[in-house]
């Protein structure tokens, strides 16, 4: 009789006990996710989306599509034909020729004198990318990558 | 800069470089970074195309970053009011904070009434997740008063029936209908994290058509990429304004319409 009693307090300790730690990871995992968006937040502040030597960085954005993620990227004057996206592990590499040298005409300083010919990006993906599940369409200058689950 | 007027209203400061003075029926088009960038272009079209001229600015050393803009070797205001005719311009690149927003809003309200406004134009985008795919464009309209409702008379645009908005212009909209100004909201279809010109010209056309004032987009079509390329930072930096502010709830379905 007693030990069932203890066994049932036990039982209901452990049942604290998971729910506590699934609490807890729960809460570890959502402040690592807002750390990791305030440093990369932090990391873009001082990246411009371009540099003196004439590349330029797109703009993206990742979404989960539930059994895929859609990776728009927005690459304006692109030259379609030289569009190069690669993968190893989680990271998409991506390269792009321009269609003709842009400046920023009227711009003070470096930003209006450089030349820019190129796009170059590095993307971080949320998962390890099996390249025999992507997906790649290209349409007035954006493309999308899908890569599924 | 020469300065004709300054006025301090709370955090914010009012600088008129000359007196103001509109021709009736008299429009104001805000333009705040927001969705697809659609209200900074298409501001930034009219203006040029109109050739309105720089008339006044909006500064605060509370809500903005200690930033200078310089537009032909002049100091200029991150708020820029450009005028013209029957139009007046006020425009942003820059996200400011709620708080900030409550306050401008109310600004903006005073001065708009002072400078005799008569209707608000509110040109923005509305996210849309097949955008990749969209030819076609729809634009979404909100008025606050059945007076503003007339301008859309004889346009082709759909009214905003049922939905979340969220961000600069939802907080606009509240304020203006509490005033009882006559403002209308224009939602053009649009991608929300990249400048959108596509979405920007239907909305010139939009409100080219309300105004019955002939803007043409064929430039801005023509420049689209460049200008595309030109907007990234602009896009960049107002991206991380609109998640402090939950854009993202525009995709809630809401449970009771």
């Amino acid at each position: 009789m007693i030990d069932e009693e203890f066994e049932r307090i036990f039982k209901r300790i452990r049942e604290v006990e998971k729910r506590i730690r699934e609490y807890m990871e729960d809460e570890i995992r959502k402040t690592m996710r807002s750390i990791r968006e305030e440093l990369a937040f932090a990391e873009g502040l001082f990246r411009p989306m371009w540099n003196h030597e004439g590349h330029l960085r797109p703009l993206y954005s990742i979404n989960d599509r539930g059994s895929y993620y859609e990776i728009l990227i927005d690459l304006p004057k692109a030259d379609e034909k030289t569009i190069d996206v690669r993968f190893q592990g989680n990271l998409m590499f991506l390269r792009a020729k321009l269609k003709e040298e842009i400046t920023f005409s009227g711009i003070s300083g470096k930003g209006g004198e450089t030349k820019f010919y190129e796009y170059r990006e590095v993307i971080e993906l949320p998962i390890v990318v099996d390249p025999n599940k992507v997906r790649i369409d290209i349409r007035k200058g954006i493309i999308r990558v899908l890569i599924y689950k | 800069m020469e300065i004709y007027r300054e006025e301090w209203i709370g955090d914010f400061v009012l600088i008129e470089y000359k007196p103001i003075q509109l021709q009736r029926p008299s429009y104001a088009i805000i333009s705040l970074p927001d969705t697809g960038l659609v209200s900074v272009i298409s501001a930034t079209h009219i203006s040029k195309s109109l050739k309105l001229e720089e008339v006044a600015g909006i500064d605060s050393y509370t809500y903005f970053p200690p930033v200078a803009i310089i537009s032909n070797k002049t100091l200029r205001s991150p708020i820029r009011i450009f005028t013209g005719n029957n139009l007046l311009v006020i425009y942003t690149e820059f996200m400011l904070p709620t708080s900030g927003l409550i306050q401008l809003a109310k600004i903006l309200i005073d001065y708009l009434e002072r400078k005799g406004v008569e209707y608000i134009l509110l040109p923005s985008g509305l996210p849309v997740q097949n955008r990749f795919e969209l030819e076609q464009l729809r634009t979404y309209y909100l008025a606050t008063s059945p007076k503003a409702l007339e301008l859309v008379k004889n346009v082709e645009a759909v009214p905003f029936e049922n939905g979340l908005l969220a961000g600069p212009y939802a907080l606009l909209l509240k304020e203006f209908s509490r005033a009882k100004l006559n403002a209308l909201l224009l939602l053009t279809e649009s991608f929300l994290e990249f400048p959108d010109p596509e979405a920007a010209a239907r909305s010139i056309d939009m409100i080219s058509r309300i105004m019955g004032v002939a803007i043409d987009v064929k430039e801005l079509i023509e420049q689209a990429e460049l200008i595309r390329i030109r907007a990234r930072d602009v896009m960049k930096n107002t991206l991380r304004g609109l998640a402090q502010m939950r854009k993202d709830m525009e995709y809630t379905v809401p449970l009771h319409t």
